[in-house]
C-alpha cells in the first residue's frame, strides 16, 4: 500500500470512530445529581470537554493500532523511510491544537464568569468550619443551624470561614466547591434549581476526623423555608 | 590497576564509618548543642538531623578531597584513581565513589528500592479502601497515605534524571564524566539518611498533612512532619547541585561535533529539567524552611492569627511543584523519544519542533501554578489568566506526541519490550494529558478538584510519564549498564500485567471521582463498595507484576546472557562502546557528524572515531 492509502484508510477509521464518540456523548448528563444552575453549567462543560476530547483520544489511539497492526517490521534488517520532518503537517498539528484549547478556554471562561457572578437580592449564609464540623448561620434573621438551608431559584451567596486548618465546603448536587481558610473569607454563589436533601463534605485534607465531616443542605421554596427560619430559636451573634 | 589502601577498608571513609558519623553528628547536635540551647524536642530532632547528616556525609567520605586540599596536603592520586572504584566490584556501589556510571547505578537502585518501598505503603491504602468502613485506623491511614506521596515524589524526582541521567548523558554527549565527579556522589549521598527519615516517619508521630504539607495543618502535626520537612529541603539540596552538574556537563563537555541541535533527544529532556529543578526548586525549600521556622522558632509567616497567610504557602509550594510535575514528566518524555527511533527504525520525527516543545514546556511550566488553587479562596482575577496558560502548555505537550506517533507511522516496528513500555507510555500519558484539561478548565475542576479523579489523573501522567518512561528505559538500556540481556519472555509478562493490572486500578478512579468520591479519605459510601474492591484487586496485580521485573532484574543482572555493545542498532554515542562501558567512557573522544537518528539513511553514520567495542 501507498503511503496516500494508509493514511487514507487510516483516517477514514478516525472519523467514523470520533463521529459515533460525539454522539454518544453528546447530550449526557455526567455529574450524578444537578440541582442547581452552577452544577448545570460545570455539567454542559463536561460535555464539551468530553466531545472535544474524543477526536484526540481516536486520533492518537487508530494510529498507534493502526500502526501495531500494519507497520511490524518483517525482517531483521530493513529500516523504515528517512523522513526526518513535515513543515506543513508540523505547522498544521500546532496550529489545530491551538486552535482547539483556545476555544476550550473561551467555553470556560465563559462559564466561570457564569458561575462566580454575584447579583443583588441574594440569600446571606455565613458557612463557618472547624475541626471536623460545619456550622451555618443567616445573618438576616439572626438564626444559626447543623444543617444548610436555602431558597430555591434565588441566588445564594455563601461566606465561608475556618476556625482552625484549611477544610473544603463542597455540595455536589450544587456545583459548589470552596476552600474554607483561616484568617480570610472566601465566598461562592449558587442558584439551586431543584428542592430536596443533599449531601455536603469537607473536600480539604484536615486531619483525623477529614473523612467523616459531612454535612447536609435542605433546598426548599422560600415559604417553607421562611416558616422554618421562624421555628428556629433566635440567636444574638456571636 | 591501581589497589586501594588497605586502611580504606578498615577505617577508611565508607558506609561503616557514616553511619558512626551520623550517630555522634545526632548527638552532639540534638544532644549537647540543643541542651546548651534549652530546646524542645522539634527543636533537638532538627539540630540532631543537621549534624548527623553532616556526620554521615563526613564519615562516607564526602568531603575527603577537599579537606585533604584544604589542610595543604597532597591529594593522593591512588586514591582519586580508587575512588572510580574499581569495574566488576560491587562494593564500589557503597561507597562515595565519583564514576558517574556507578552513581547513575546507586541513584537507580535507590530509587528502584523506594519505589517498593512506597508501592507497599499504597499497599496499605488499598486494603484499607477495599470495603467501606474503618478496617485499620484513620490516623495510621493519613500517615501511610502522607508517606506514599513523599516517597512516590522523590521516586519520581530522582529515578530518571540521577539514575538513567547520570549514567547516560556524559557517554551519550562523548564526554569522560560529569563536570563535577565528587559533587556529583555527594549529591547522591545526601540521599540515603533524608529518605530514611522519610520512611520512619511513622516512629516519630507520623504526619497527616499528605505530600503537600499544608499548612495550618502541617503546623500542628506530629514530629513526623518535621522529619519530611527536612527530608524534603535536603532532597531539594540534592537535586539543585545535579542540576547545575548537568547543565554544566551539557553546555561544556560535548564532544567535538556534538552541537546543540545534534544532541539526543534525552539529553535535551534533561537540560531542560535541569534548568526546571535548578530555577524552582529552591522556592519550595524556602516555604518549607519557613513552615519549619513557624513550628520550630515562633514564626508566623503561615499563621493567620498573627497577620501571616495561609494561602501564601500554597503560591510557594505550587510555584515550585507544578514545574516538578515537568522535572518528573520530561525525563520520561526524552526517554520514550529516544527509545522510539530505536524500535521503529525511522528517524525522530520533527525533532527541532521537539526540542522546542521541551524548552516550551519548561518556560510555561512557571505560569501555570495556581491551577492546583481553584478553589483554594485565592485572588478571583487570577483564575482566567492561569486557566489560559493552563490549556495552552497541552500545545506543546502535544507536538510530544506528534513526534511519538509520527516516527512510528509508516516505520519498521520491532515490539521488543522497551517499544512496548513506549505504546503504554503514549496511552496513559494522552489519558493524563486529556484528563488535565478537565481540571484546567475551572467549571469542572470545581465539581472535580479534590476527588479521586485528580488522584486517577496525576497517577495517569506521573505513572505514565515517569515509572513507564523509565521502565522503557531500564529495558532498553539494561543490556549497556549490566553487559547482560534481561529476559524478554518475563519482560512482556511484566509488561502486559502491569500494564493491564495499572489501567484496571486508575480508569475506575476517574468515575468514583465523577460520583463524589474525595481523596485522601479512609472511608466512603457503601455504595461505592463494590468499584472500590475492584480497585484494590487490581492494585494488588500492579505490586505482584512488579515482582516479575525484580526477579528478571536481579536474575539477568547476576546470570543472563552476555549482551552485544549494540543489540538493538541504535545510533546514540552510548551503542558504541563496550557494555558496560569502560571507566572514562572512551578510548578517545568521539567526532560527532550528524544527529543519532539517520535510520533508513544508507552509509550515514552520526559519529566517527569511535571507541572499538
Amino acid at each position: 500500500m501507498s503511503p496516500r492509502r494508509h493514511l487514507l484508510t487510516a483516517g477514514a477509521v478516525w472519523i467514523v470512530l470520533s463521529v459515533l464518540g460525539v454522539i454518544l456523548v453528546a447530550g449526557m448528563q455526567i455529574i450524578p445529581v444537578i440541582a442547581s444552575r452552577e452544577a448545570e453549567i460545570e455539567n454542559s462543560a463536561f460535555v464539551l470537554l468530553t466531545a472535544a476530547s474524543v477526536p484526540v483520544l481516536m486520533l492518537v489511539v487508530v494510529g498507534l493500532a493502526y500502526s501495531a497492526l500494519r507497520f511490524r517490521a518483517t525482517d531483521g534488517i530493513a529500516d523504515g523511510p528517512p523522513i526526518h520532518g513535515h513543515t506543513g503537517f508540523q505547522a498544521a498539528w500546532v496550529g489545530v491544537s491551538l486552535i482547539l484549547v483556545l476555544g476550550l478556554f473561551a467555553y470556560g471562561a465563559v462559564g466561570l464568569v457564569d458561575i462566580r457572578g454575584a447579583q443583588a437580592g441574594v440569600f446571606e449564609v455565613n458557612v463557618s468550619s472547624e475541626q471536623w464540623t460545619w456550622h451555618y448561620e443567616y445573618p438576616a434573621v439572626g438564626v444559626r443551624s447543623k444543617e444548610l438551608h436555602i431558597p430555591v431559584d434565588r441566588r445564594v451567596h455563601l461566606v465561608i470561614t475556618s476556625k482552625d486548618v484549611i477544610h473544603s465546603f463542597w455540595v455536589p448536587a450544587l456545583g459548589i466547591k470552596q476552600d474554607a481558610v483561616p484568617g480570610r473569607p472566601t465566598h461562592i454563589y449558587t442558584t439551586a434549581t431543584q428542592s430536596g436533601t443533599y449531601p455536603g463534605m469537607c473536600a480539604e485534607l484536615c486531619g483525623l476526623g477529614h473523612t467523616g465531616m459531612t454535612t447536609t443542605a435542605v433546598v426548599s421554596d422560600q415559604a417553607a423555608l421562611d416558616a422554618w427560619l421562624s421555628q428556629q430559636p433566635k440567636e444574638p451573634p456571636p | 590497576m591501581i589497589a586501594a589502601p588497605r586502611r580504606w577498608v578498615v577505617l577508611g571513609p565508607g558506609l561503616p564509618r557514616a553511619v558512626i558519623g551520623a550517630g555522634i553528628g545526632f548527638a552532639v547536635g540534638g544532644g549537647v548543642l540543643a541542651a546548651a540551647l534549652n530546646a524542645d524536642a522539634g527543636q533537638i530532632f532538627g539540630l540532631g538531623y543537621l549534624f548527623g547528616l553532616l556526620g554521615f556525609l563526613l564519615g562516607i567520605g564526602a568531603f575527603h578531597f577537599w579537606l585533604t586540599w584544604a589542610a595543604g596536603r597532597e591529594i593522593d592520586l591512588t586514591e582519586e584513581h580508587a575512588a572510580h572504584g574499581r569495574a566488576g566490584e560491587w562494593q564500589r556501589y557503597f561507597r562515595f565513589t565519583t564514576d558517574h556510571k556507578v552513581i547513575g547505578v546507586q541513584y537507580l537502585v535507590t530509587a528502584f528500592f523506594l519505589f517498593f518501598t512506597a508501592g507497599t505503603a499504597a499497599m496499605f491504602m488499598r486494603f484499607e479502601l477495599a470495603q467501606p468502613g474503618i478496617a485499620t485506623n484513620k490516623e495510621l491511614y493519613n500517615t501511610i497515605m502522607s508517606t506514599h506521596g513523599a516517597m512516590m515524589i522523590t521516586v519520581a524526582l530522582v529515578s530518571i534524571i540521577g539514575g538513567l541521567g547520570n549514567y547516560l548523558v556524559p557517554i551519550m554527549i562523548g564526554a569522560r564524566d560529569m563536570a563535577f565527579p565528587k559533587a556529583n556522589a555527594l549529591s547522591y549521598w545526601m540521599l540515603p539518611l533524608a529518605i530514611l527519615l522519610v520512611a520512619i516517619n511513622p516512629l516519630v508521630g507520623g504526619f497527616d498533612s499528605g505530600w503537600t504539607a499544608y499548612p495550618p495543618l502541617s503546623q500542628q502535626a506530629n514530629l513526623g512532619q518535621q522529619a519530611y520537612l527536612m527530608a524534603f529541603i535536603t532532597v531539594g539540596v540534592s537535586s539543585i547541585l545535579s542540576a547545575i552538574n548537568f547543565l554544566v556537563t551539557v553546555f561544556r563537555m560535548r564532544a567535538p561535533g556534538m552541537s546543540l541541535m545534534r544532541m539526543p533527544i534525552f539529553v535535551w529532556a534533561l537540560t531542560v529539567t535541569a534548568v526546571l529543578a535548578l530555577v524552582a526548586t529552591s522556592v519550595v525549600a524556602m516555604a518549607f524552611t519557613m513552615l519549619l521556622f513557624d513550628r520550630l522558632m515562633g514564626t508566623a509567616f503561615f499563621r493567620s492569627s498573627r497577620g501571616g497567610d495561609v494561602i501564601l504557602f500554597q503560591h510557594l509550594f505550587w510555584f515550585y511543584s507544578h514545574p516538578a510535575v515537568y522535572i518528573m514528566a520530561l525525563p520520561g518524555l526524552g526517554a520514550i523519544l529516544e527509545v522510539v527511533p530505536v524500535f521503529a527504525r525511522k528517524p525522530l520525527f520533527a525533532y527541532p519542533l521537539a526540542v522546542l516543545s521541551f524548552i516550551s514546556i519548561g518556560v510555561m511550566s512557571f505560569m501555570v501554578w495556581a491551577h492546583h488553587m481553584f478553589v483554594s479562596g485565592m485572588a478571583e482575577f487570577f483564575h482566567i489568566p492561569i486557566m489560559l496558560t493552563t490549556e495552552l502548555i497541552s500545545v506543546p505537550t502535544g507536538i510530544v506526541f506528534l513526534s511519538a506517533l509520527w516516527t512510528i507511522w509508516m516505520g519498521r516496528i520491532h515490539f521488543k519490550v522497551p517499544m512496548l513500555w513506549v505504546f503504554g507510555f503514549i496511552w496513559a500519558f494522552l489519558i493524563g494529558g486529556i484528563t488535565g484539561v478537565f481540571l484546567a478548565d475551572v467549571p469542572t475542576d470545581i465539581a472535580l478538584s479534590d476527588t479521586a479523579f485528580v488522584v486517577a489523573h496525576f497517577h495517569y501522567t506521573i505513572v505514565g510519564g515517569t515509572i513507564l518512561g523509565l521502565f522503557a528505559g531500564t529495558y532498553y538500556w539494561f543490556p549497556k549498564i549490566t553487559g547482560r540481556m534481561y529476559s524478554e519472555r518475563l519482560g512482556l509478562l511484566h509488561f502486559w500485567w502491569f500494564t493491564l493490572a495499572f489501567n484496571a486500578t486508575f480508569i475506575p478512579m476517574f468515575w468514583l471521582g465523577i460520583e463524589g468520591m474525595r481523596r485522601r479519605v479512609a472511608d466512603y459510601p457503601p455504595e461505592l463498595g463494590t468499584i472500590n474492591l475492584f480497585i484494590s484487586i487490581a492494585a494488588l496485580n500492579i505490586a505482584l507484576s512488579t515482582g516479575v521485573f525484580v526477579f528478571n532484574m536481579v536474575r539477568s543482572w547476576s546470570r543472563g546472557p552476555q549482551a552485544a555493545h549494540n543489540p538493538w542498532r541504535a545510533q546514540t554515542l552510548e551503542w558504541q562502546v563496550s557494555s558496560p562501558p569502560p571507566i572514562e567512557n572512551f578510548d578517545h573522544i568521539p567526532t560527532v557528524t550528524a544527529t543519532p537518528y539517520q535510520y533508513g539513511s544508507l552509509g550515514a553514520a552520526p559519529a566517527e572515531g569511535r571507541s572499538a567495542p
